[in-house]
């Protein structure tokens, strides 16, 4: 899923500055996974930011919805009418489903409620871990099903950094494995370990963002 | 608004939400809105602490209650096994939310215990009118009651 | 191993088959020369080659080329650092070939501290840059090896002539997956690596255990390989390296000793001399690389006392 994270109530709060009457959407597709933008959420806000604002002087009115996903339009019809009558939409969405907000509504001030963070997977109730950076060049062939470019810190192909704890944790935080350690000991139990020896030539990074914007294009669907 | 009140000319309205397992006799659970001594009460009868998540508990201030307390069993001593440690962190995480947004995070509380019948519960309900004198009155209270 | 790539002095002396030496140079965090100097000053004669940082524990110092070229300048060789935490292709090669036109010819190749480090949390640093991690290490040593051999940029684009470097990288010996650390040394090797310089290593039979494993795949023929030593100068700093410094394993038995002795500094001093003799009792030790970290100073008197005085003159 794509992940997001509440941007810190302070900032949320002063954006809402001036506004009496605001639409608050959420998504209840990857952001709800993750805890940042479905109806919990925007059900656990509404309330919060009408408190803080009022405790600074200031009544507003947060109207709340929840769109399927936010990143199609043809979920929008829901909220059209209730667009038309608000000064601005507070969105819980990822950054592509803000974005399409923000378009959809134009001119009506959209104002990000997260920040997307990454591409993850719920491991346990309450933990999220990436494992994906959109690179464009996936190399999971190589290493056995785990990705180095999301999941080391160095982005690494070819090995483990000498910044590998003692209990296999990366250097950069103590809680996250060293993923090399992962692909190492899979392709020892399968007995590959072989495999890792060949030098891999620099990536492509061309295919992900340092490339400039994605524009894919299929002729057959067009 | 209510803001220019100070702690010492408003009645805090708390309500008490409370789990009915943490009763002494289970069939005398009471409800409804009650005077007490320093503030006016709503009892709240739960099937488990873990009933109310944290919208509910915001939006129950949000409607105006100056302070919240949720009356759970003792730890081990949930009938759901894990009912009570699930409402003890969700009131950790709105607590947190409640003090970032500058309402303070003693509006909210959790109560852990057993044995309770409407004396207990009014005394805690007390007990919190006091915590929440200090931070005056629910800047939303009369605002948005319906 | 005949041909010389850069016939620098540390490649002649490794060469020659005699035993090396290198020590560490760290940049100031400053514009002023003049510190470099003073340790060029201190450290001179002492060693084949000196290291100069690239940015370590990810705190901005003076670049790496410029600490290198000011040794040079005081007639000492430098081995310059080079990671890849901060540039991408294109500027990394943009400064070996003026690394080059400079007259820097050791280089060593490393991954770099993460900018999270931030001297492990001793100073700001810049935890909030972007870390550029274009290419890896081991890439970067396949970089280095084109630009040399093959007069060749990374991208296929050729240069006016081969930029002539003796090529270094680094080898994490006892770091998990211990099991894959030999199979790296050895990607190292093959993507370009003359010279390898190792983590500091406290614990010999384990760490000669690895050295064997290379030593039978023939990368010892194939790589000169300098074990790292960090002289000690308390039983406090060797905890902390055993606990927090990755792939550093300190045998208790040193720590105790540390810890009992009256002179801790005399002590270590000791160890160092002691870890020194087992190093070139290692089938497969080329040299040692020695750090005294901010005790300098100390350097002088070990490297006299380890017998590693005069310097081979090659």
């Amino acid at each position: 899923m794509i992940t997001a994270e509440w941007k810190p109530i302070e900032e949320l709060v002063s954006s809402l500055a001036g506004y009496r009457n605001v639409l608050l959407v959420g998504c209840a597709t990857c952001v709800a996974e993750c805890a940042a933008g479905g109806e919990r959420e925007v059900q656990t806000l509404a309330p919060l930011l009408t408190m803080a604002l009022a405790k600074q002087g200031q009544e507003i009115n947060i109207r709340t919805a929840t769109l399927e996903r936010q990143c199609e339009p043809e979920f929008y019809d829901d909220i059209a009418e209730a667009a038309a009558e608000v000064e601005a939409i507070m969105s819980l969405a990822c950054g592509i489903g803000m974005q399409l907000m923000a378009e959809q509504f134009d001119p009506l001030p959209m104002l990000p409620g997260v920040n997307t963070t990454s591409l993850a997977i719920r491991e346990e109730p309450g933990l999220w871990t990436t494992r994906c950076a959109a690179c464009g060049d996936c190399v999971l062939g190589e290493t056995f099903g785990l990705c180095p470019v999301s999941r080391c810190a160095k982005s690494l192909l070819n090995g483990p950094c000498g910044g590998t704890r003692e209990n296999g944790k990366c250097e950069v935080d103590p809680d996250t494995d060293c993923i090399w350690r992962l692909i190492v000991e899979r392709a020892t139990a399968r007995g590959r370990l072989d495999a890792l020896a060949t030098v891999r030539q620099p990536k492509d990074w061309s295919h992900s963002q340092h490339g400039g914007p994605m524009r894919m294009v299929r002729e057959d669907l067009r | 608004m209510a803001s220019d009140q100070t702690s010492k000319d408003f009645t805090p309205d708390i309500t008490v939400l409370y789990c009915g397992r943490s009763l002494a006799e289970p069939d005398s659970a009471k409800q409804g809105t009650m005077q007490t001594d320093g503030c006016r009460v709503k009892l709240v009868l739960l099937p488990c602490s873990s009933k109310m998540e944290v919208p509910q508990m915001l939006h129950l201030l949000k409607q105006g209650a100056d302070g919240l307390v949720l009356a759970a069993c003792p730890e081990g001593a949930c009938r759901f096994l894990v009912g009570n440690d699930r409402a003890a962190k969700r009131v950790e995480f709105a607590r947190g939310l409640l003090e970032q947004a500058g309402m303070g995070a003693a509006r909210l509380v959790l109560d852990r215990g057993a044995g309770r019948d409407l004396d207990s519960l009014l005394a805690l309900a007390q007990r919190q009118a006091q915590e929440v004198g200090p931070l005056g009155p629910n800047p939303l209270k009369g605002v948005n009651a319906r | 191993m005949k041909n010389l790539n850069a016939a620098t002095k540390l490649e002649k002396v490794l060469t020659a088959g005699e035993f090396a030496l290198t020590v560490e140079i760290g940049p100031p965090r400053g514009p002023n020369p003049e510190p470099v100097r003073q340790k060029a000053a201190l450290l001179a004669g002492l060693a084949d080659a000196y290291n100069v940082t690239d940015n370590q524990t990810a705190v901005v110092r003076m670049s790496s080329i410029a600490g290198a070229k000011i040794l040079l300048d005081q007639g000492l060789e430098p081995v310059m650092q080079m990671t890849c935490r901060d540039r991408n292709r294109i500027a990394m090669q943009s400064d070996l070939l003026g690394a080059s036109a400079l007259g820097l010819r050791n280089v060593l190749a490393i991954s770099g501290d993460h900018q999270s480090a931030s001297a492990g949390g001793k100073l700001n640093g810049h935890p909030g840059a972007k870390s550029v991690f274009d290419i890896d290490s081991i890439q970067l040593l396949s970089v280095i090896k084109g630009l040399r051999d093959q007069a060749v940029q990374a991208g296929g684009d050729s240069i006016t002539e081969p930029a002539p470097f003796f090529i270094g990288a680094a080898w994490t010996p006892l770091g998990p997956p211990v099991e894959f650390r030999v199979t790296r040394l050895a990607k190292k090797i093959a993507a370009g690596a003359d010279f390898i310089q190792t983590q500091a290593v406290y614990d010999m039979d384990a760490f000669g255990r690895q050295l064997a494993l290379a030593h039978d795949q023939g990368l010892t023929e194939k790589a000169f390989i300098l074990p790292g030593i960090i002289v000690p100068r308390s039983a406090g700093m060797l905890n902390y390296m055993n606990r927090s410094v990755p792939g550093v394993v300190v045998p208790q038995e040193l720590i105790d000793r540390m810890k009992q002795a009256s002179d801790p500094q005399a002590e270590g001093i000791k160890i160092t001399l002691e870890l020194i003799e087992a190093v070139r009792a290692l089938p497969g030790a080329a040299g040692v690389h020695l750090q005294a970290i901010e005790a300098e100073e100390l350097l002088p008197e070990i490297i006299e006392a380890a017998g590693l005085r005069p310097r081979p003159e090659v």
